[in-house]
Parts: structure tokens; C-alpha cells; sequence
């Protein structure tokens, strides 16, 4: 044998090399200990707080003007997550998913950390001092030049102390009363329920109605109390086969009009003619022949719907009509629907003016907004303050409220965030928090809300109120009773009983009673409208197509863009996040050769145009377009800025932002223009979570169709066509004969035979059989854990859901709901764009929002499926399903057995558990799961050394410290709040005791404003869930597949017109 | 020619078992079990609780009632140390001497700054510890924490590995199902 030098093979000494280096490395990574981590004390510990253990404060809710009640879970001395307070008379418990994110404005990382002030055109970092003495200053010129008069102070809306302190405020300076803006309140509503029934906004009775009738008004998304109405409209539905039916009046159906058994697809401005006809048809006392004939020529509808919609009206009683168009009649349209109701019968019955919400005394009207406008351009006014507003966002481009501000000499923001119009100010004295901050707000007559801080304040913040305060010292002017030094002392003087009483009342959060010296805000001046010729105002305009421009459900008036949990929530109706779209009717778009995703540009009358991809949806009248507005800010932020575009620049003219009925209600019609559509070149992936909004007989949202009597049958959509469901509980036997009989016959039930037995999953040793252990009847001798004997005893329970479709509104609360509760990261940011970084990535992303979610990377556990039935031909007659859907939970997983690591399994209590550390992300299991609820990491969201960190400082205080921030490369999914199943369980060890049905509850069940979802023990009947589980209308998804998932849907109910022609137009038949 | 191919075989041979022996090394050896670090300041259990008899549960007020023992707040030092000051008279045969760890102490209270301690006893993030359970199941702090009170400079006694925990809850019938801790 002889010596071969040249060995191809690697080399005796470079193989030792190798091995050496290997392990030298593997050795150091093994015992590294990496960062030193440090254990901090407190200082002094506070009283009352345990280390580890969630302290809880009630407060309230500032987001929008309604004034919820929250409770603020705080842990270590941070907020981290809000829930509704469940004795607060608006929100009973629930809370919106806009609620819920004021989390991500307290930890915002683009908040104003400190004042700052405008030197060399650029806003630069000061110190209180420095800035206290430029504001008293400048007030002081202003008061001594005696042009204070003049001053301008724009506040966000809020009932309670502080608006009354601030006007006290400024009329001891010498300034006018502040304007409370609100964007998206119902001023013309308001006015009109002024007049007919002296308050500003009744409390409606959806369960007393038969008929609901709404004429634009999205009582679901952002019209009036909208927590309150949904919960009402959720409780009124689950009467099921009595629930009132709703018809929705409007050029697009919104989320709400989705929630109606009938839309009536009216031309924009036209639900007014449409009232008017019904008007003068119930003064004839039964149908006016030709004022349906002319309302049916005027809104595009036909004459025979129109009269059908007018003989229900009649028929119907009591029901509950609703004004709220944004259109340029809006204030004739709510005079009219007042008197329609007031002539049917419904006041007192179903619009209580007697029980009034008052969240909304005092709003100015866009008029007055526009005026000071104009006063500001004129140049008068020395000195404007902005408080929580942003003009220069939601102001239509064309009034041009930059320009007009600019001429201010000094402004003053105390605005948190920077945004279009604090960015434009002189000096910044950022507020506080609402969640750092003390006030109150008057929800209803007779009850305060308190606000309370529930932390210490994350930046150098200072509560505008002791800005004020301050300065009026430092001017020496007096403001407020005698020596009341700080805002927190003037406000507890305002409390009826003072400090002992607002100590005692702040745990609920709520105090009976009124504020001393509350205020009395004048009302605003509104001369009767004039009946104005009926054409739609919109018809002369040119253009193509109407355009409907509405608020988004999620984002509101534009402020919720700064939060990335809501610009990661897709739109409840499109499922779109982080973009803007246009709405276009599918025959329109087929017609114009247009597909989802086509870059359009939509040019207004003055040449004004935007360019944004088409989203075609079936629910927009033909000749209109919708856009929604939200989006597309300049400024505000890494989460805002240049994300969408603003459909308010379309506006030409000041004057096509005309006010309604010219000095009526005074708010901004919104839908007023018309505008033409272009192809334009290119295509933009929508950041869409849906795959299709068909079910393709799938089953997956079935639906029932109450019959008159009583009884309800299956609706298309549902796998059984022909099944026949009785109403409620009783039936519930008939419904399922098959276990029954089977089990008489004391015949095996094989799992194939699950279409008799629609529930064989949650009490079935189905779970256990998926481990191999019971049902197989080979009892190991020490007892595995899935046995019931076994003496951790975690086999007798089995963990489930139901998920009552009849309730679901498909407003998406239990999404932010489930983000927050479980510190899933948001990965559609501009900066999160991986566009670059793969190769597959599609050309001309980079830095684009949403891209993560066009390539299916959102991380939602919880997703609101929304689909259609009907209307495959464009016609208006469809019917919506919104279907959450999570991890079902099955006892017999698809995702289990094909992990090859054991990191996904089915627990002894009945949960599918992924466990993190095990999970080396394959991917199978996502691959397996027929429901496509688990979610992969693909990037390390949760470190923060990554450029797709989803919690830049001091986002990541608000995480959830009982749950895992997974790392890159691990599967997710929802785990049932397990953290919360574990934590109830911790309680109920401490005390002595086993768990209490329905003594916890998970966090989307939680939030839910519909009461939808319901969470609890199906072993156990003394859960809430596991009885629902037995109702006639549940179901599981995909239940063909043997999944036997823990969570149940109730099937929804669609009312149908009844009547002879009740089957052509009815919905979902 | 054998002598050739020996050399392309035998490293990836080799390298399967180096690799086996590593992994299952790393998984021991990535326990800092016996960290002993340098706190910032000298706290020495021995007399707190062996001399002065102090209970575990005076400073780390929570171990029974949250998840988190809580780390007693520089006040709560304080409590004592405003009155025992850093100057020790002569006691029980030891002669006067200056206490250079309270006068660090009083130098961090004076500063209302807490004491940074080095954590030692660390589970990872994806492990959920409830110290609550496991007291009032009358686990002792020892236990886990290894004989403590004598510590004179704290170190890590236990591995806190998983296979660690599993075996005390199986041997004690406590819930070892992996949702139990990992969630």
C-alpha cells in the first residue's frame, strides 16, 4: 500500500482544525450567559401591588367622543391591557378594538417625549421651563395687543370638567370658548333630535323593534354610541326567529349595512327621497303611488321595492328608522326620519328621548370649524391652540386649513403625536395621556365616568390642565375656586363630596350625579332648514361616478393611523389592511376591464387625483365608488405616514365641502362629489387576509332563514340544505336523532357518522383516543394523563368555545382583543418590508405597507372570515356571514401527528398545544390544519436587534408578561388563553377550591361588544358554553374531517321579507 | 487507495459522533448551574437568616402569593439599616469593624437609586414559574435555590433544566403536561 499525497479528501490536520473550532465554538455559545440581566427593586414599594400580580383601575376611554368605561390591567407599573368595565352604563364590559389600541398611543414611539419649540423652522427638544415662558409670554402679547378676543383654541370633544375648566379658562384671558371637534359626529342628527326632542342623541331600543330601518346610518361603525347600539342590535338578533329584521338604505353597504337582511341600493343623497315618500305615504295612510314613483326615479330603485319597503314599514310596529347619510341633506334627512318615527310611533317605544346619551352635548359643528378657518386666513387671530385634533388631516384638502394656519403668528399644540397640525405649531406642550391623566366624562344624565391615571406618565408629559393652570399664575390671572393649585385639586373640588367621595367611587370607576358648575355649552344656532328641491345635490357634478367617501370603522377620524394593532386589523367589509382602496361594483369593474388590484386613478372635479388599487365589492351601487377615509397622513408617525392616501384631497373647492342644509346640523358632507376613474399602468398586491370571499360550499358560515311562525330552515350556504332546525334549546333532541337511537342500540358510533351527531368532539374520548391511551382501551398501568382517573385530574375538563353567528357583527374587537391579550407582533409597517431580502419577493416592494401581508404573513390567531352568498350575478340581494376563526382546538388534530418534534399536541384538558421551545419550524403542521389558523414567524418580530421588531421603545411595555414573545422560525396559534386558564387556576388553588363555571373568560370572548363568543368547560354543564353547545343551531366547520374541533358556531338567522314576494327579494334564500 | 477514501469517510464519521457528544454535552452544559456572580453589593443571607433568623418571606414578600418572589425594595433594607448603620460595635466576640456592604447601601438609598442585582436563578421566557404554587405545595425555598440561607455569595445550586423540574413533578404528582409551564 502505498502513500497517496494527493488526497482529494479533507486532511487528517485540517479535519482536527475543523473539529476543534466546532467544538471551541459550540463550547462558548453553550456556556455563555450572555447579557448580564439585571433584577431591579423598587425603591419604595407601593402599597396595595404585588410583584407579578395585575392591579386594575377604572377609567375612561378617550378615543372617541362616546367615553366608554375601561379597566386598565397593570402590571409592575404598566398598563397592558384594557377591557371594558363591566358597570359602566355605555359599554357594559365590551370594548372596540379603536378602544382597546389606546395602548399603542400611550406606548407610542413616535409620542412627543418632551415640549418642543421652533427654532430655525424645525421643532427641537426644550425644557418645561423654557417652553411655559415662551406660552405666557405670547399670551401675554396677545392679551396686551388686545387681540386676544381673536384667540382660537380647537380641543378635541370630551364631556365633563375639562371643557368646562378650559372655557372658564379662556374667558378669564380674555379668549373665546374653545370649539369641541369631533369629525365624525352626527352634527346634522344631533341637531334634528334637538328639535324634535329637545337632546342631542335618544338611546335607540333595537329589541323592541320588529323593523329596523337604517338610511345610511352605520350604528355598527362609527355612528353615535356605537358600543352600546351593538351590543342592543347583538342582544335584539339573538331573538332569532322573532329578531327584528333590518333593512339598510344606502349607496354601499357598510358593516353595518352587511348586518341587514335587505339593502336597498339608493343613490348617494337619494335616502332622503326615499324618506320623503314614505312620509307622504303614511300621511295618506297607506302608500303614495306617486311619490314612490318619483322617490324610485330620483334614487335609482325600483318603484315595486320602494312600496314594499313602505307596506313593511307600515306593517311593522314598532320599528326603528335611522338617519345618518353624510351627505349634503343630512339635516333634512334626520328631520324627516324624526318625524317618520315620531308618526309611526316609534318615539317612546324604540328611540327613547327620555333616557338620553350625552357624550356628544356640545360638539361643534363643522360650520363654526370652517369659520374660524377663514378667521385664521384673514389673518385676526394672534394666537391658536390644538388640543387632540388634527384640522389639517380631516379638513378636505381644498378648504386649505394649512395655508389658513400658517398665518398664525403662534400656535400652540398640546397634542401628543406628531401629526400634520402640531407639526405646523410654534411651540409643543404634549398632554398626558388620557390613560396618564385625570378628568371625567358625563356619559349619560346623572352619571359621571371618572378617569384616573393608571400609570406614571411614560414621557415628560404634562396634563394640559396644569399647563393652563400654570400659565394663568404665571400671567397672574386667577382661573378656578381660591387657591387650586394643581388640575387634580380643581377637579376633585368639582366632584360632588370631594376627595372622600371620588376615592370611594373610583374602584367601579363611576359616580352618581352631576359635576358642580357643570356646564352649560350653549347649543348651536340652527335656523329650521328649508326644504330644498329634491335631486341629489351630487347630480350636476361631472364625473363618472358618485363618490362615497366613509370613516373607517377602524381607524376613525384618521387617529387611530398611528396604531399599528388597527392598521394590521383588515377592514371589517374589504379585509384590506395598511392600504386605501377604491370600491368598485363588479359589472362596473368588468366593464371597465378592471380587477382587484389595478392601480386606478380617481380624479376628482378640480383635477384633484389619487392613485390607489381597485378592490371590486359587490356591495356599492354600479355608478358609485366608495373610498374610506383614515389613511394617507403626511405626517403622524412611522405607522402613518405615507400609509394609503386621503380620499379628503379629491375635494376641489371649499365650497363642494359645502355644510349640510346650510346651517343645519353643520357637519361635513362627506358624499358629495363625483370623480372619474382611469386604469392607470401598474398593479398593487392588496393586503388582503382573505383567500376568497365565496365559500364554495364549504359550510364554513351557515346560516338559517326564519319562516313566519317561528321556525327557521337551513339556508344556502350550509352543507344540509334541507335540514329543518327548530328554534331554541327544546328541539334540540329532534334536531339530533342519530346518538340517540345509536346509543339504544348500543351500537359502536363510528367518528365517519358525524352528521348525526353534530357534537361527538367535546365530550367524546375522541381527544383522548388521538393519544392512543383510553378509547383504545389500553389503560396503562400508572394511568396516563388522559385518563379522567389520572389524579392531575386535567382530563376532566375540555376546553371550548361557541361562537353565536346570529350575535357576530364582524366588527373585529376580538382581533385587537386577541393582539393584545397575546403579544402577537404586527408585521405590516413600511419598516417591516422584507422586499429585497427574498428572492422570491415581488418586484416594487420595498418599504411598501402591507407587504408582509400580501405574502400571507400576518399573525392574527384570530381572523373574521367575512363571506357572501348570492349576488353572484351583481345584484343587490346578498347575504354576509362573518365567521371568526381560530384554532378549533381539535380533539383529533391534523397538526399533531405530523410534527416530527412532538411541538404540537393535544393536552389532557383539551387544548392544542404548541409548545414553543419544542417547535422547529417545519411547518407541517400549517401545512395539515384544514382551518389555516396557525402562523408562522418568519422573521424575528420579537428581537429587538431585527429591522421587523414589531415593538420599537416603549412599545414593549404593553406586552403581556404571563405569555411568551415568540422568536423567529416558531409556530403560532391561539392557545385558548391558556395563560388565563392557568392563571384561573393558580386563584382557585389559592382559595381552597376548584374553578366556578364561567369565572373567566379568554380575551376575544371577552371584548366582544356582540357577546358572540363564549368560553368555558364542556365537560362541565354548569359552564355558559357547554349548554350553547347543545343548541339546535351548532355546528362544527369542516366537521366532515373529523376534527371533532372544541369550538361550536351557532348557525346566524336571516330574516327574510314575509310576504307574498317575500322570496325574490329576501336575503340569503 | 484505502488509505485515500479512509480520510473522506472517517472525518464525517467522525463528525456524527462529534456532533452527538457535543449536543448532548450542550444540552447539560447550558445550565449556568454554580454561577456564583459579583453582586454589586455583599448581601449575605448566612446572617440575615441563620443569625438573625429572618424568614425567607420578610424580603421576598410574594413567593407565596404571586409568581414572582419580589425583590425586597430598597426601602425595605432600609427599614433596618436606617438604625444598624455601617459602623458594627463589637458583638458576640467580633470585634468593631465598618460594614463596606451596608455603607453601599446607604450610599444607593441616600442616591434613591435601588440596588442592581445580578439575576442568577433565570427559566427562560417561554417557562412560566409560579413561585406561588410551589410554596404553599410546600416545595421549600431549598429546594430549588440550594441550602441559601448559608450562602454567603449566592450561586446557582440546581440545573433548572427541564429534565430537572419534570422529575420533582412526577415524584410529587404534580401536573407535568407541557402546557402546565410552557405557554
Amino acid at each position: 500500500m502505498s502513500e497517496q499525497p494527493e488526497s482529494t479528501g479533507v486532511r487528517r490536520r485540517e479535519f482536527l482544525k475543523i473539529l476543534g473550532a466546532t467544538g471551541a465554538a459550540t463550547a462558548t455559545l453553550g456556556c455563555g450567559t450572555g447579557d448580564v440581566e439585571r433584577l431591579i427593586p423598587y425603591l419604595i414599594h407601593p402599597d396595595q401591588t404585588v410583584p407579578g400580580v395585575s392591579s386594575y383601575y377604572a377609567t375612561t376611554c378617550r378615543e372617541c367622543s362616546n367615553a366608554c368605561g375601561v379597566i386598565a390591567e397593570v402590571r409592575d407599573g404598566r398598563t397592558i391591557k384594557l377591557e371594558g368595565n363591566p358597570d359602566h352604563p355605555l359599554n357594559r364590559g365590551a370594548l372596540c378594538a379603536r378602544g382597546q389600541a389606546a395602548l399603542q398611543g400611550l406606548y407610542n414611539p413616535d409620542r412627543y417625549r418632551g415640549p418642543m419649540v421652533r427654532q430655525g423652522g424645525r421643532l427641537v427638544p426644550t425644557t418645561w421651563d423654557q417652553a411655559m415662558q415662551l406660552l405666557v409670554q405670547r399670551i401675554g402679547e396677545a392679551r396686551a395687543g388686545g387681540r386676544a378676543a381673536n384667540a382660537l383654541f380647537l380641543n378635541r370633544h370630551e364631556t365633563g370638567s375639562f371643557a368646562a375648566f378650559l372655557d372658564s379658562w379662556l374667558s378669564a384671558m380674555g379668549m373665546p370658548p374653545a370649539l369641541s371637534l369631533d369629525v365624525l359626529a352626527q352634527t346634522a342628527v344631533m341637531e334634528a333630535n334637538r328639535q324634535s326632542y329637545g337632546i342631542a342623541w335618544p338611546s335607540l331600543d333595537f329589541g323592541a323593534a320588529r323593523l329596523i330601518v337604517s338610511f345610511g346610518a352605520d350604528f355598527l361603525d362609527d355612528w353615535g354610541a356605537t358600543i352600546p347600539q351593538q351590543l342592543d342590535f347583538a342582544d335584539a338578533r339573538a331573538k332569532l326567529a322573532t329578531a327584528p329584521r333590518m333593512i339598510y338604505i344606502g349607496p354601499r353597504r357598510s358593516l353595518t349595512g352587511l348586518n341587514a337582511d335587505e339593502w336597498i341600493a339608493c343613490k348617494p343623497g337619494a335616502e332622503l327621497a326615499i324618506a320623503r315618500a314614505l312620509q307622504s305615504g303614511a300621511k295618506a295612510g297607506g302608500g303614495d303611488k306617486a311619490s314612490v314613483e318619483q322617490a324610485a326615479q330620483q334614487s335609482g330603485v325600483p318603484a315595486a321595492q320602494l312600496q314594499r319597503l313602505a307596506a313593511e314599514i307600515a306593517a311593522s310596529k314598532p320599528s326603528l328608522l335611522l338617519a345618518g347619510a353624510r351627505t349634503a341633506n343630512a339635516s333634512e334627512l334626520a328631520l324627516t326620519i324624526n318625524s317618520l318615527n315620531q308618526s309611526l310611533g316609534n318615539v317612546g317605544a324604540t328611540v327613547k328621548p327620555t333616557s338620553p346619551i350625552t357624550s356628544f352635548d356640545g360638539t361643534t359643528p363643522a360650520a363654526e370649524l370652517l369659520a374660524a378657518v377663514e378667521r385664521m386666513r384673514s389673518g385676526q387671530v394672534p394666537i391658536t391652540f390644538v388640543r387632540g385634533v388634527n384640522p389639517a388631516f380631516t379638513i378636505p384638502r381644498a378648504v386649505d386649513f394649512a395655508g389658513a394656519f400658517a398665518r398664525v403668528p403662534f400656535k400652540v399644540a398640546f397634542s401628543s403625536y406628531p401629526d400634520e397640525t402640531s407639526e405646523m405649531c410654534d411651540l409643543v406642550l404634549p398632554d398626558h395621556h388620557p390613560l396618564e391623566s385625570w378628568g371625567d366624562a358625563t356619559p349619560v344624565p346623572g352619571t359621571i365616568g371618572l378617569q384616573q391615571p393608571t400609570m406614571e406618565p411614560v414621557f415628560n408629559t404634562r396634563q394640559t390642565a396644569d399647563v393652563l393652570l400654570l400659565a394663568a399664575r404665571s400671567g397672574g390671572v386667577a382661573v378656578g375656586a381660591g387657591a387650586t393649585t394643581t388640575w387634580r385639586d380643581l377637579f376633585i373640588s368639582r366632584i360632588p363630596g370631594g376627595a372622600a367621595a371620588l376615592t370611594a367611587a373610583l374602584p367601579r370607576g363611576l359616580m352618581p350625579g352631576s359635576l358642580q358648575g357643570a356646564p352649560s355649552r350653549r347649543p348651536a344656532v340652527a335656523p329650521a332648514p328649508t326644504p330644498s328641491p329634491l335631486p341629489p345635490p351630487t347630480e350636476s357634478a361631472p364625473g363618472d361616478f358618485y363618490l362615497v367617501v366613509y370613516p373607517s370603522s377602524v381607524l376613525g377620524d384618521g387617529s387611530g393611523a398611528n396604531k399599528p394593532w388597527l392598521q394590521e386589523l383588515p377592514d371589517p367589509v374589504t379585509k384590506i389592511a395598511w392600504q386605501t382602496w377604491v370600491e368598485i361594483h363588479p359589472l362596473t369593474a368588468a366593464r371597465l376591464g378592471i380587477e382587484s388590484g389595478d392601480l386606478i386613478r380617481v380624479s376628482g372635479p378640480g383635477g384633484k387625483a389619487v392613485e390607489v388599487p381597485a378592490y371590486v365589492y359587490l356591495g356599492i351601487r354600479q355608478d358609485t365608488v366608495a373610498m374610506a377615509f383614515g389613511r394617507g397622513h403626511s405626517a403622524y408617525g412611522r405607522y402613518a405616514k405615507d400609509v394609503g392616501v386621503n380620499p379628503l384631497d379629491l375635494f376641489a373647492s371649499g365650497t363642494d365641502a359645502r355644510v349640510a342644509g346650510g346651517g343645519g346640523g353643520g357637519g361635513f358632507a362627506w358624499t358629495q362629489g363625483r370623480v372619474s376613474l382611469a386604469k392607470s399602468d401598474g398593479y398593487m398586491h392588496l393586503a388582503t387576509t382573505e383567500g376568497s370571499a365565496r365559500q364554495h360550499g364549504r359550510g364554513i358560515g351557515r346560516a338559517l332563514t326564519a319562516l313566519a311562525g317561528g321556525t327557521m330552515r337551513e339556508a344556502a350556504g350550509g352543507e344540509h340544505g334541507e335540514e329543518v332546525a327548530p328554534t331554541g334549546e327544546k328541539g334540540a333532541q329532534t334536531a339530533r336523532p342519530g346518538k340517540a337511537s345509536a346509543e339504544q342500540a348500543g351500537a359502536e358510533t363510528m367518528p365517519g357518522d358525524a352528521s348525526h351527531d353534530f357534537l361527538p368532539g367535546l365530550r367524546s374520548p375522541l381527544a383522548a383516543d388521538a393519544q392512543g391511551d383510553v378509547a383504545s382501551g389500553i389503560e396503562r398501568k400508572e394511568g396516563g394523563m388522559y385518563s379522567s382517573q389520572h389524579w392531575s385530574g386535567m382530563a376532566k375538563r375540555r376546553w371550548a368555545m361557541t361562537i353565536d353567528l346570529a350575535r357576530c357583527t364582524g366588527c373585529s374587537a376580538c382581533v385587537t382583543a386577541c393582539y393584545a391579550e397575546n403579544n402577537i407582533p404586527t408585521t405590516g409597517a413600511p419598516y417591516q418590508s422584507t422586499a429585497g431580502l427574498s428572492r422570491s419577493a415581488t418586484p416594487g416592494h420595498t418599504g411598501l405597507p402591507g407587504s408582509n401581508i400580501v405574502r400571507g404573513r400576518e399573525m392574527a390567531w384570530i381572523r373574521l372570515e367575512r363571506y357572501y352568498e348570492g349576488g353572484e350575478d351583481g345584484t343587490s340581494s346578498f347575504d354576509t356571514r362573518f365567521v371568526p376563526m381560530l384554532c378549533q382546538h381539535c380533539g383529533n388534530a391534523p397538526c399533531e401527528p405530523v410534527c416530527p418534534v412532538y411541538a404540537t399536541y393535544h393536552s389532557p384538558d383539551g387544548l392544542n398545544v404548541q409548545v414553543y421551545n419544542r417547535c422547529v419550524g417545519t411547518r407541517y403542521c400549517s401545512n395539515n390544519c384544514p382551518y389555516k389558523v396557525r402562523y408562522f414567524n418568519w422573521f424575528g418580530y420579537g428581537e429587538p436587534h431585527r429591522a421587523q421588531y414589531a415593538w420599537p421603545e416603549p412599545l414593549h411595555w404593553q406586552l403581556n408578561p404571563d405569555v411568551t414573545v415568540r422568536g423567529k422560525g416558531v409556530m403560532e396559534k391561539c392557545t385558548f388563553c391558556v395563560q388565563r386558564i392557568r392563571e384561573a387556576e393558580h386563584r382557585a388553588k389559592a382559595e381552597g377550591r376548584t374553578l366556578v363555571p364561567d369565572e373567566f373568560t379568554v380575551a376575544c370572548a371577552q371584548a366582544c361588544p356582540s357577546r358572540a363568543i363564549t368560553f368555558g368547560d364542556a365537560a362541565d354543564a354548569g359552564w355558559t358554553v357547554a349548554q350553547l353547545a347543545q343548541d339546535a343551531r351548532a355546528y362544527h366547520v369542516f366537521e366532515e374531517l373529523n376534527t371533532y374541533t372544541a369550538v361550536v358556531y351557532l348557525k346566524k338567522v336571516n330574516h327574510p321579507a314575509l310576504g307574498p314576494d317575500a322570496e325574490a327579494v329576501g336575503g340569503g334564500t | 487507495m484505502t488509505k485515500r477514501k479512509k480520510w473522506t469517510v472517517i472525518p464525517g464519521l467522525f463528525t456524527v459522533a462529534a456532533t452527538a457528544v457535543l449536543l448532548s454535552a450542550y444540552s447539560g452544559a447550558s445550565s449556568p448551574q454554580g454561577r456564583s456572580p459579583k453582586q454589586p453589593l455583599p448581601f449575605p443571607h448566612p446572617v440575615h437568616v441563620q443569625t438573625l433568623g429572618m424568614n425567607c418571606l420578610y424580603c421576598h414578600f410574594a413567593a407565596f402569593k404571586s409568581p414572582d418572589p419580589g425583590m425586597p425594595a430598597v426601602g425595605t433594607c432600609m427599614g433596618c439599616h436606617t438604625v444598624v448603620r455601617e459602623q458594627r460595635p463589637a458583638l458576640n466576640g467580633r470585634l468593631a469593624r465598618k460594614s463596606e456592604g451596608i455603607a453601599t447601601l446607604i450610599r444607593y438609598a441616600d442616591k434613591k437609586q435601588p440596588v442592581p442585582w445580578i439575576r442568577i436563578h433565570k427559566v427562560p421566557d417561554y417557562v412560566n414559574f409560579p413561585h406561588m404554587r410551589h410554596v404553599n405545595a410546600g416545595v421549600t425555598c431549598q429546594t430549588c435555590h440550594g441550602q441559601i440561607q448559608a450562602m454567603a455569595q449566592v450561586y446557582q445550586a440546581q440545573s433548572l433544566n427541564m429534565g430537572w423540574c419534570v422529575t420533582c413533578h412526577v415524584e410529587r404528582k404534580a401536573r407535568y403536561d407541557c402546557s402546565v409551564c410552557h405557554y
